[in-house]
């Protein structure tokens, strides 16, 4: 086992005594049959957990509320399997902030709370002030552990909100339009307002536990 | 009855008159835009005279131009939660329309299943 991930896991164990005792077997064993001063020659790969990547590809249902398809960001989300249930503490409990690849606009941004996002766009009928909670995550990290959604990762396994700071606008732009032989010049003004979002809080809704941040 | 969902696929620039005309009679005017037109040979015949440059499919039911569009809008990735307050006279009128975007309760982005990505269900 890795340095990195034997650490993180000892500190687990340590933070929140009171887990479901179905993982404990199986951390203890491997964390008391090495000891801290080995270095391992092989490295073993994170725990990337995946939601329903195993389930094959089921024959389309029709359904009311389905989504469209789009030819730019992904549009489907699956509902989280057990097993990324019985993970997603692991994730959860790691000290330090957790990040998240978001999609807003089928634009991907990765962020962490208390970044700041310029949007390449100006969204109407907002203010600042208003919290906007964004809901389309590709990958939720910590500092040793992946989850990644296919394409998506179910909604309820997570809250993200950024509030909305304000309005900004590039510096005026001017396209000046001539013809040769023409002395008439045409100017176009251009000064495009963008919209920019405080990410305030990430938060990790681990079943049977309160969220983490 | 069934239709064709035909979609420009090739641009007709540098193309003749003639390949040009059957383009506008079928409606596509430029690259990548989806027409829907009924099974009947009329159409079938304007299809082979620009086969090349279209991807057809026969589908059940036709979408309007909304619903062509709603297929490809990319989600939103966010709904408003909270408002702050306005003020009372706001330098832009904002319509209804636009909250009810924002706050996700805008119906018209959700079409009826017409295509899905492979794997997995899908949720709204």
């Amino acid at each position: 086992m890795s340095r990195t991930l034997l650490r993180s896991l000892l500190e687990l164990r340590a933070a929140a005594p009171a887990r479901p005792s179905a993982l404990r077997p199986a951390l203890t064993t491997t964390a008391t049959t090495r000891s801290l001063h080995q270095t391992p020659s092989q490295i073993d790969p994170l725990p990337q957990t995946q939601s329903s990547a195993a389930l094959p590809p089921s024959p389309p249902k029709p359904s009311p509320t389905s989504i469209p398809r789009c030819g730019g960001a992904p549009r489907t989300t699956s509902p989280a399997t057990p097993e990324t249930l019985q993970l997603l503490p692991l994730l959860a409990l790691q000290p330090g902030n957790k990040y998240l690849q978001l999609y807003i606009q089928g634009q991907s941004y990765l962020v962490t709370p208390g970044d700041q996002i310029r949007l390449p766009f100006k969204m109407p009928g907002v203010v600042p002030g208003d919290v906007l909670r964004l809901n389309r995550a590709v990958a939720i990290g910590s500092r040793d552990f992946t989850l990644k959604g296919s394409p998506y990762v179910d909604e309820t396994l997570f809250e993200c909100r950024a509030v909305v700071e304000g309005t900004e606008a590039e510096p005026m732009r001017l396209k000046i339009k001539k013809k040769q032989r023409c002395r008439r010049t045409k100017t176009v003004r251009s000064k495009h307002k963008y919209t920019v979002l405080r990410v305030s809080e990430v938060k990790i809704l681990a079943p049977g536990q309160e969220g983490q941040q | 009855m069934s239709y064709f969902r035909i979609t420009l696929h090739r641009s007709a620039i540098g193309l003749p008159a003639r390949t040009r005309g059957v383009l506008a009679a079928l409606g596509l005017h430029k690259r990548s835009q989806t027409v829907y037109h009924p099974v009947e040979a009329q159409f079938a015949g304007m299809i082979m005279k620009v086969k090349e440059l279209v991807k057809v499919e026969e589908v059940e039911r036709k979408l309007d131009k909304w619903e062509v569009k709603a297929e490809r809008r990319p989600d939103s990735g966010f709904y408003l939660e909270k408002m702050a307050p306005r003020m009372e006279d706001e330098g832009q009128k904002v319509g209804s329309r636009v909250l009810a975007r924002l706050r996700g309760e805008d119906e018209s982005q959700v079409v009826e299943g017409v295509r899905r990505e492979g794997g997995g269900e899908v949720r709204v």
